[in-house]
């Protein structure tokens, strides 16, 4: 099992730009190429506090904040977690860095 | 995917039907809920149409319908978030084993209790907060108290369900016991102390669902690891309701903080037009934040410890895999500890017992991000004042820094300083009789009273101008 993760945020304001529907089809893109998990387990997460931002997804260890995600974002992310494209910088970048470092410090885990 | 049965009388995704004693059992409990509800429920609200969301489902999406309710006739129900039939142990010392259908003798009554303290919070909350709705900001407001208040009816459902189903004769008794404690009550309150202080206000009521419910959200998601599948599937969808009532409180302070920081960058004082000061605002977070950290129990606990390792209790996002040792055994806890000569020092204990300590270090920036978020608002505005998140240490009742003094910046004091000093740290009665000064009743769709800021949006797409409340 693999301790890789995927975090689509389903904060209030995540969830009003539609987090629900890009959780969906990202999870159905990832499946494509991963159904078992095994690459990559994809999970929803309360909120990241980047809601001005949103919708926030993150990728964990790799420490990928990508922010404003639509729809049409989505395959370049799969692309991206599949291994075969770039981390999308068009989307990263955007979150204040302390706000970043929330999360990564809550996933940081020690033990 | 479960069959939810949403005709029966109690809605349900546990196949009631086919157990016809839970049933009963469950429909001879079902009357004394209604009438706790109405008699300590938001009574006073109870021929209102109410715009409230009911769960109709557990699928990930559309598992909730929107529509006018009369508080009375909300469908309670039991539902369990779907989950795998072989799931397995995935913490603790039983590791890889099938997960628990039936409770296992040995940890019964240790799972009872944890149950039952969790249980017993539902209904208080309602009772805490039942005059609220007398002085309601807004009407968008209103409905959210509303909402939440049936939705902790339901979990209250959720842990009756699973007493009433795996505890036997012991469970109905403690399902009888949680309609009879009453917040506040001098003969038999609520479990937990902070149950029992009335929510009059709603700043307190922000606080309340911003801080207190945030601890139960993080108890919840540890119960939702459980190697006792039914409790972890229960507290699941829990979660899933929950963060309707964490958002309500995050945003509800947040808007408090905007108004007042718009009225300050205006050049107006808070005070002349109705609006709460900062450092009145400051004083309450510091009260609600330290008084929900209270509830994480002791951060040095061998009653953690054996929960962990009986496989009860979780660290939060557990089955996420963020952990590096799932059976915690080979790493310390660095602790720190007050001396009685007044400093602070280090100690390494094993981490099984700090499960609380590290339940309570999620949850902690879990809030400071929230507190970031308020603050990115001043900051807009052009406010220098921040609201900060004080340190663990200060103002404990529970736990390692339980009878010592530290200041909201963590430094140790003596108790003459604390006595001196502690009326700028948490609210005074001057503070209490300014904030229900404040209190005026607002009612009229789309206005807000003063103190409070609008949402960004409405609920359910509806606008904020729209009727969520209708009176009869």
């Amino acid at each position: 099992m693999t301790n890789r993760l995927c975090y689509v945020c389903e904060g209030g304001d995540c969830t009003e730009k539609g987090s629900g529907d890009v959780f969906d089809k990202l999870r159905d893109l990832i499946r494509e190429f991963d159904p078992g998990e095994e690459r990559i387990k994809i999970r929803r997460y309360p909120c990241f506090g980047a809601c001005d931002q949103g919708i926030n997804v993150t990728l964990y260890p790799d420490k990928v904040f990508y922010s404003k995600v639509t729809e049409a974002d989505l395959p370049a992310i799969a692309a991206h977690i599949q291994g075969k494209g770039a981390p999308v910088t068009r989307l990263t970048g955007k979150c204040p860095p302390d706000v970043e470092q929330i999360i990564w410090d809550m996933l940081d885990s020690p033990y | 995917m479960s069959i939810v049965d949403l005709e029966a009388k109690i809605p349900n995704n546990v196949g009631l039907r086919d157990n016809k004693r839970l049933m009963m059992a469950l429909e001879r409990w079902q009357p004394k809920f209604l009438d706790w509800w109405a008699k300590l429920g938001p009574t006073d609200f109870n021929q209102d149409q109410i715009y409230l969301r009911t769960a109709i489902g557990v699928g990930q999406g559309g598992w909730a319908h929107f529509d006018y309710v009369k508080m009375p006739d909300y469908r309670w129900g039991i539902f369990l978030a779907d989950g795998p039939a072989d799931r397995k142990i995935h913490f603790g010392d039983q590791l890889g084993e099938n997960a628990w259908q039936e409770v296992p003798g040995e940890f019964r009554n240790r799972l009872r209790r944890l149950i039952v303290t969790q249980g017993d919070t539902e209904p208080a909350s309602v009772e805490q907060q039942r005059q609220l709705g007398h002085c309601c900001p807004s009407l968008y407001d209103l409905r959210s108290l509303f909402q939440v208040n049936v939705e902790e009816g339901r979990h209250l459902w959720a842990m009756v369900y699973l007493l009433q189903t795996h505890f036997g004769a012991d469970g109905r008794e403690e399902a009888e016991a949680m309609l009879e404690r009453h917040s506040g009550d001098a003969d038999n309150p609520r479990i937990l102390q902070a149950f029992n202080y009335p929510v009059n206000n709603w700043l307190d009521f922000f606080c309340f669902t911003a801080f207190m419910d945030r601890d139960g959200k993080y108890q919840l998601a540890s119960l939702a690891e459980s190697s006792f599948d039914p409790l972890a599937r229960t507290t699941q969808f829990m979660l899933a309701e929950e963060a309707y009532h964490l958002q309500t409180g995050e945003n509800g302070v947040g808007r408090i903080v905007k108004r007042t920081g718009e009225l300050m960058a205006e050049g107006k004082d808070p005070r002349t037009v109705g609006a709460i000061p900062l450092d009145v605002v400051q004083r309450f977070v510091n009260f609600w934040f330290t008084g929900s950290m209270d509830l994480f129990g002791g951060e040095d606990s061998t009653n953690a410890a054996e929960s962990f390792a009986n496989g009860l209790k979780g660290r939060y996002r557990e089955s996420d895999g963020i952990y590096k040792d799932p059976k915690a055994l080979s790493a310390t806890y660095t602790l720190e500890v007050p001396t009685e000569d007044g400093k602070v020092v280090t100690r390494d204990i094993p981490l099984r017992r700090a499960m609380n300590a590290v339940l309570l270090d999620a949850y902690i920036a879990d809030c400071k991000r929230i507190v970031e978020r308020w603050n990115r608002d001043l900051e807009k505005l052009g406010v220098q004042q921040r609201i900060e998140l004080p340190d663990h240490k200060f103002n404990r009742h529970q736990g390692v820094y339980a009878g010592f003094r530290f200041t909201p910046q963590g430094k140790p004091i003596d108790e003459a300083s604390w006595t001196h000093q502690h009326t700028e740290w948490l609210p005074t009665q001057a503070d209490r009789d300014y904030v229900q000064s404040c209190m005026k009743r607002v009612i009229e769709p789309g206005k807000f009273a003063n103190y409070i800021a609008p949402p960004q949006q409405g609920v359910n797409n509806q606008p904020i101008e729209f009727e969520y409340v209708k009176f009869h």
